[in-house]
Order: structure tokens, then C-alpha cells, then sequence
């Protein structure tokens, strides 16, 4: 039997390079061991999680839709029912760091096989990752490079690839950035059918010969007829590329950084830290993977409980899973998707090519409110599968005191921690019903009641905002 | 290819019915599809769950008569439509896999009834999908998530059914498409299990299609069967983006896979009022748009034409099986 510690531990674990997971998987987890399930993790099957055949004969709509949401449902239904949770993380993870918008690629299709691409290679290694990323035909449209001619550059891409996608602001100059985009030139998409009127097509990258730019360049110090992949080899040897991925893998798994534009100037929170996924980093080739288990098994990454505030996206899935009512085709992942947007996270739509801000900036009061509505919604509803589960594991430990109660609807509802004043506010709710029993049909009504109540204020809570 | 030639038999390209539109003239997400008298056809639209699901009545002559029922629970209305049969009244019989009911509608979508409860015990039903009429006008009801087909007459009154959950003859996965032949005999598309099988009337197993050594005619994931006057058997190959033909004892005869070269005039209507779609149309290879693209439903009319409805095209293609085919000379 697993300790309380060794739960409390898991659930970290899940909640950050999964979604979360319920506490009948928490125990089995915790039984396998720690490192077991990082290993698990780690090594997912090939396929993308999902039982695709399944989705798209209730989903229909998802396959070549014209509509935003449609591709945001798609990857919120993939979110939730993945058998592969970190494999469905990083690609989250990407999507982030690699910011692209169907406000302006306007091809929902395309953003989902952007997704797609960052699922199937988002754990490999950093150098592939950016290749593929370069021939996306979603990213080459977003930031230009099919504008981006032999004898007229255009820089967007080139800039973009150093500044958010991999060194960061300080570590190259103005000059690096016209060469690289000269490397890139002739990288783009082939035509494709037009959207209207039997539904959309996918574009593929293309290289042209005839518009490559195949003089010397001088990159980072080095000089050569440098192409794209020349470029990305370089850049992904660089110690200041391995520090700026270190960061942003702290920033989204471990504990909330200052915002990027802000860490040329501002040092990392735990340098220890950064500096141990660095050498990873160095020591693996750029291994994503290697990197991910060094991380999952520091005690920076366990002793970082609640450090994170939960991305809208975060927060709606990992509720969905807790309450259990959406593990199966069914209406209403549509409304999951647009929560996501109206709590500040429209998926496959970041406010520009600098992402979302994270931490403490995805809180602002009408933000609040929602993720407080949304998640309480679910959690007081005693009659969902997850809740139901929550009420089965109250009952199983029988008449409890006030204080006990709120204990054990913390426990299981996380566990979550939460300080001393939010405890007392829930404990003074708690002791109006008096003790929890469920002795005859009435209390036990009495109790279920009581507990969905419970239930909706942690979810009310400042503490369940982290993950 | 336009004009497919096998074991004796030559399936010529006819035509395409149909366009992309959320409302009025077009289709999204066809589901299947009805052929009514007079060359009116009923296609059932799964649309994107609140709007644009309907059923668009038109003909195969490109007229747009009416949009029929909304999403809704309400009467007359759909949440997740799966399939459409016309009794000998033309009155539309409608599954919906999410309310677990058939829904019954004159020709003009006036509602006329419903039934069905949820549930595993015998008359009741868990994602009704595939629907078929017989000549009596009782109604053979996939009962999907029961893994079982379930007869009723036209009110819903339980006749009989046969099924349970496995991969053995007469079991079923996840069956999906239904149609009877000119003799009584019953094919499901047996959706999770890669095959149709054939049954007598009252349910006995007599055969099944599946696979071929080669590969070639295998299926995946079949959605849709129908079955000519010559016995030869059309499956929906929804997995493959194919539409596969075989002979009556199940001999693989040739795929299928789309040849919609030309658009439908409501597509060139479209192209023609949008000259940038035309210019855009001209600067690339358009075969992609000609292929199936899950085609999930097939039917045949009294003369052998094929229909095939596509959910990812919103569209319909026409096949025809042609008898006095001359073989143009092989040295033109």
C-alpha cells in the first residue's frame, strides 16, 4: 500500500507531465514506484494515444473542418482520453514555446497537423524537432518563409528561430539573423486546392532549388554554404540554446518564471536547476527525452508542489478527467474548447508569436471567476463518475469530524495543499453541518450534499489554481 | 480512373452531386443518405453539433428543395443522426446514436413519430446507427453499441434481432451500415471487426467479406454495404477512402476511388462567382479533391447507379455499371 506521501508525490508527477489522474490511478501508480512511472512516461506507445477511428465516426466534423473550433475540440478531446499523457504534454508544451496562430495560417486542419507533428516528435531530440518545425507548412506560413526569396529576404522566420525558438535575445546579432534567413530561402509550402467549396486541403513543404540562396554565409562565428539544417546544427550546439530550452522546460513543468521577454535581464529562479537540465542537454545531444528524465527525477521538480499556475487549458482538462464525465465521445467538448479561450487560452490561437504570458498572468479577475465557476460546477456535481468516486472514498473512512472531512476531501480531490487560513475558512464552513456520518439513507444524502459543497469551495480555493 | 473495367463488369464515372455549405444548398458532414421517388434524394447531415446538422432534400438534378429538422432533443429534432431509410409512403425513418431513438418524418419533415428506449433488453437500443426497410415495411436497426441488429415494424414494435459482442460469425463490433438484397438476405458493415456479413432474413450467418490474400480487398473500417441486382456487393471502405466491389460469393472484384474530376454545378457556380478560388484552382494538381474522402455511405438505385456520400467531401458520387460496354481499341 502506498504511503500518503508517495500519492501526494504521484499526483505532482501527474498533474505535470499529464493532466492529472484519478485517485484509483494515483494508488496504482504509486504501487509501480516513482521512477517506473516517469520510465512509463517516457516511453509511450507510437500511436498518437487516441482511438482516431472512434473519434472521427462521432467527430465527422473534426477531418478537414473549416472551423476553429472544431480543430480546438479535436485537440481537447485528445487532451483528456490520451492513453499517453506526456506525449499529449509536450506537444502542449510546443505549441507554446512555438506559438502559432490560425488567426492568421486560417486553416484549422493545418494547426491540428502542426499539433500532430509536435506529438510525434516532440520527444525526440531537439535538432529533428527543429527541422521539422522549419518544413511545417503551418509555421512557414505563420512567420513568412514563403516570402522569404533568394536575393529578398524576408527575416521573420530567421529572427523568430533564434529570438523565442531557441537562444533567446542577447546571444546573436542582427547580421546572424540576415544569414540564417539567406539559409532558409526556398523553404515553402506547394500549392494546394483551395479551401471552398468540398472542404480543406493540407499543404506540404516544398523546396525550391531555383529560389535557395546556396552562397556562403557566416552564422555564429562559422562560415560555409550553409542551407537550413547547416543552421539549425549550429544553433543546436550552442550551451545558450540548451540554457533557453532548460528555462522554458522549468517554466512549464517545474515552477513559474519571470515572462520570456524578461530573462536576458533577469536571471532564472533556481540556477542549480537550469544548470543540471543544461548539462543534460550537452551530455545528450540535445536528447529531449534524457533531458525530461532528469527533470521528473530531481528533487527541484518533487519539491516544486504547487509552484505552477494551471494554464486554462491545464486547469479544464485536468477537471474534466477529475470528474469523469468526459472519457467517451460525447456533446460538449465544444463548450470544453471555447473555456479554454474564455478563461485566456484559445488553443492553436496565441496572441502573437511570443505565446501566451504564463503564471500569475493567467489570472486576472475575469479569468478568475470562470476557472472558480467552471471547476466548482463540475466538482458539486455528485452524481459524475469522478465525484461519485470522491464520495465512495469519504464514505470508506467513515464518521468523520469537521476537521477530518475538509482533510479528506483535500486528499482526495489532489491532494491539494493548502495553508493554515484556507484551511480554517473551509474547516469554519465544515463545522456548520457538524460531523459527516452515513449512518442511515438521510445522513448519507446529508453527507453527499455536504461534500459536493466541500468540493466547490476547494475548487474555489487559491491553492487548487497551481498545479 | 473514369471507366473501371474487372471481371466482367465496367463502372463508368457518371457525375458529382453536391457542395461544402452549413445551410440551404450543400451538405456537412453527410452521414448517409435516401433515395426518394422521382430523383429526390435525403441527405442526412451530421454538422457540427449545434448548427448546420439537417437534412438536405434535393434532387439528382442539382435542385435544392427544403432543409429538413435542427439539433435538438425536442421532436423532429437530432443530436447525433446516424442513418436515413424511406418506407413505401417515402416517410423518412431517422436513427440518432446520442438520443438512442428512430425518429419518423413525412417527406416533407413534418414529424410523425418516435420510439426507442435506451438500454441493452431486447427492443431497446445503444447507438442506433444503420437503418433498413424491407418490403413489408419493417425496419432492420443496427443496434451499435449492443453489437446486434434489432427488426421492427415501422411503429416500433419489437419482431426479432441477432448479435452479441465478438468477432465470430453472426457476433459484431461496433456494426454500423445495414441493406437487404432483391432476395431478403441482410448485410452489416461490421464496423471494428473489418468486414460485412451476410444474413438470411431471420438472421442465420451465411458468409462474410472481409479480406483477399493480397490485401487489396481488404477492408478497414467499412461503414456502408449495398448490393446491385446482380448480387454484386459495394462496401463503404470508410478506413481505406475506398469504395471496394465484390462478387456475390465474395470474390474481390476492384476498388473504387473517387473521380470527381469535374465539380458539381453547385461547386462551378461557386468557383465561377469566386475568381480567385478559379485562379487558385488552376495553379495546383486538383486530384486530390477528385478521391473519396471517407466516403461512409453507398446505395444503388433500380438501374445500377452507384451513390456514394463522402463525410469529408459533403458530397455524393455517381457511378453507373454499364451492360453494353464496347472495348475501344487497346492500340488508339
Amino acid at each position: 500500500m502506498p504511503s500518503q506521501e508517495d500519492i501526494a508525490l504521484m499526483a505532482h508527477l501527474m498533474r505535470r507531465a499529464g493532466f492529472g489522474a484519478s485517485r484509483a490511478e494515483l494508488e496504482e501508480r504509486a504501487a509501480r514506484g516513482y521512477e517506473a512511472t516517469v520510465d512509463e512516461l517516457l516511453n509511450p506507445g507510437a500511436d498518437s494515444g487516441i482511438d482516431e477511428d472512434e473519434l472521427y465516426r462521432y467527430f465527422p466534423q473534426f477531418e478537414s473542418s473549416l472551423a476553429p473550433v472544431a480543430a480546438q475540440t479535436e485537440w481537447v478531446y485528445r487532451m483528456v482520453n490520451t492513453r499517453w499523457p506526456l506525449k499529449e504534454k509536450m506537444a502542449l508544451f510546443w505549441h507554446q514555446l512555438f506559438a502559432t496562430g490560425n488567426s492568421k495560417v486560417d486553416n484549422p486542419p493545418e494547426m491540428l497537423a502542426q499539433v500532430a507533428m509536435f506529438r510525434e516528435e516532440g520527444m525526440s531530440n531537439f535538432p529533428n524537432l527543429l527541422v521539422k518545425l522549419a518544413q511545417n507548412p503551418a509555421m512557414i506560413y505563420w512567420l513568412d518563409n514563403n516570402g522569404n526569396h533568394y536575393g529578398s529576404i524576408n527575416e521573420n522566420w530567421g529572427r523568430e528561430l533564434l529570438e523565442l525558438f531557441s537562444m533567446g535575445v542577447g546571444h546573436y546579432s542582427e547580421d546572424d539573423i540576415k544569414e540564417a534567413s539567406r539559409a532558409f530561402t526556398g523553404w515553402t509550402i506547394g500549392a494546394k486546392p483551395p479551401r471552398q467549396p468540398v472542404g480543406r486541403f493540407y499543404w506540404s513543404f516544398e523546396f525550391r532549388p531555383e529560389d535557395h540562396d546556396y552562397g556562403q554565409k557566416e552564422f555564429l562565428g562559422n562560415v560555409g554554404n550553409f542551407d537550413g539544417d547547416d543552421i539549425i546544427d549550429i544553433i543546436v550546439k550552442q550551451e545558450d540554446t540548451a540554457r533557453f530550452l532548460a528555462r522554458h522546460l522549468y517554466n512549464f513543468f517545474v515552477a513559474d518564471e519571470p515572462q520570456v521577454p524578461a530573462w536576458n535581464i533577469t536571471p532564472p529562479n533556481d540556477q542549480k536547476a537550469i544548470d543540471s537540465l543544461v548539462k543534460a542537454y550537452m551530455e545528450s545531444g540535445a536528447d529531449i527525452n534524457s533531458i525530461l528524465r532528469v527533470l521528473f527525477n530531481s528533487d527541484f521538480f518533487k519539491n516544486a508542489r504547487f509552484a505552477h499556475v494551471k494554464s486554462p487549458a491545464e486547469l479544464v482538462v485536468s477537471t474534466v478527467k477529475m470528474a469523469g464525465n468526459y472519457n467517451q465521445p460525447r456533446t460538449g467538448f465544444t463548450q470544453l474548447a471555447f473555456e479554454c479561450g474564455w478563461q485566456g487560452q484559445e488553443l492553436m490561437n496565441p496572441p502573437s508569436v511570443e505565446s501566451w504570458h504564463t503564471g500569475s498572468e493567467w489570472i486576472d479577475g475575469g479569468a478568475l471567476v470562470r476557472r472558480v465557476n467552471f471547476a466548482a460546477k463540475l466538482l458539486s456535481d455528485t452524481s459524475l463518475p469522478g465525484v461519485k468516486a470522491i464520495v465512495a472514498g469519504l464514505k470508506e473512512r467513515g464518521t468523520l469530524s469537521p476537521a477530518e472531512f475538509v482533510r479528506a476531501c483535500l486528499d482526495l480531490v489532489g491532494p491539494v495543499e493548502v495553508d493554515e487560513g484556507t484551511f480554517q475558512e473551509l474547516l469554519s464552513q465544515a463545522q456548520q453541518g457538524g460531523d459527516i456520518s452515513w449512518d442511515s439513507e438521510e445522513t448519507s444524502a446529508d453527507s453527499e450534499r455536504r461534500a459536493g459543497v466541500m468540493l466547490a469551495l476547494i475548487a474555489a480555493t487559491r491553492e487548487f489554481q497551481f498545479a | 480512373m473514369l471507366t473501371t473495367i474487372a471481371a466482367g463488369r465496367v463502372f463508368d464515372y457518371s457525375h458529382c452531386i453536391g457542395m461544402y455549405s452549413t445551410s440551404g444548398v450543400g451538405f456537412l458532414a453527410p452521414m448517409d443518405f435516401a433515395l426518394g421517388s422521382n430523383g429526390t434524394v435525403y441527405v442526412l447531415n451530421r454538422g457540427v453539433d449545434e448548427i448546420t446538422l439537417r437534412i438536405s432534400k434535393c434532387t439528382l438534378e442539382h435542385e435544392f428543395i427544403s432543409d429538413i429538422g435542427r439539433y435538438g432533443v425536442a421532436d423532429g429534432q437530432f443530436v447525433w443522426p446516424m442513418a436515413i431509410a424511406l418506407d413505401s409512403n417515402e416517410n423518412l425513418y431517422v436513427s440518432d446514436e446520442n438520443l438512442n431513438r428512430i425518429t419518423v418524418m413525412d417527406k416533407d419533415g413534418q414529424f410523425l413519430n418516435k420510439w426507442g428506449d435506451s438500454g441493452s433488453d431486447a427492443g431497446q437500443l445503444r447507438g442506433p446507427s444503420g437503418l433498413a426497410v424491407d418490403s413489408d415495411d419493417n425496419l432492420y436497426v443496427v443496434d451499435s453499441m449492443n453489437h446486434r441488429v434489432q427488426k421492427f415494424t415501422g411503429e416500433g414494435q419489437l419482431l426479432g434481432g441477432w448479435g452479441s459482442e465478438g468477432s465470430g460469425p453472426g457476433q459484431f463490433c461496433k456494426p454500423w451500415g445495414i441493406c437487404l438484397d432483391g432476395n431478403g438476405s441482410v448485410y452489416v458493415a461490421d464496423w471494428k471487426n473489418d468486414r460485412v456479413q451476410k444474413f438470411s432474413a431471420d438472421g442465420r450467418f451465411v458468409a462474410e467479406f472481409k479480406e483477399t490474400s493480397d490485401g487489396v480487398g481488404d477492408l478497414n473500417r467499412p461503414t456502408g454495404v449495398a448490393v446491385d441486382s446482380d448480387g454484386d456487393v459495394y462496401v463503404a471502405d470508410w478506413g481505406n477512402h475506398q469504395v471496394k466491389i465484390y462478387e456475390p460469393d465474395g470474390k474481390f472484384i476492384c476498388s473504387l476511388v473517387g473521380d470527381a474530376e469535374t465539380p458539381s454545378p453547385w461547386v462551378q457556380d461557386y468557383i465561377d462567382a469566386n475568381p480567385d478560388v478559379a485562379k487558385a484552382r488552376r495553379r495546383t494538381n486538383m486530384e486530390v479533391e477528385w478521391r473519396f474522402n471517407r466516403p461512409i455511405s453507398v446505395k444503388l438505385d433500380d438501374e445500377n447507379r452507384l451513390y456514394v456520400a463522402e463525410a469529408v467531401r459533403h458530397r455524393i458520387q455517381v457511378y453507373t455499371k454499364e451492360k453494353e460496354y464496347a472495348e475501344a481499341a487497346i492500340n488508339l
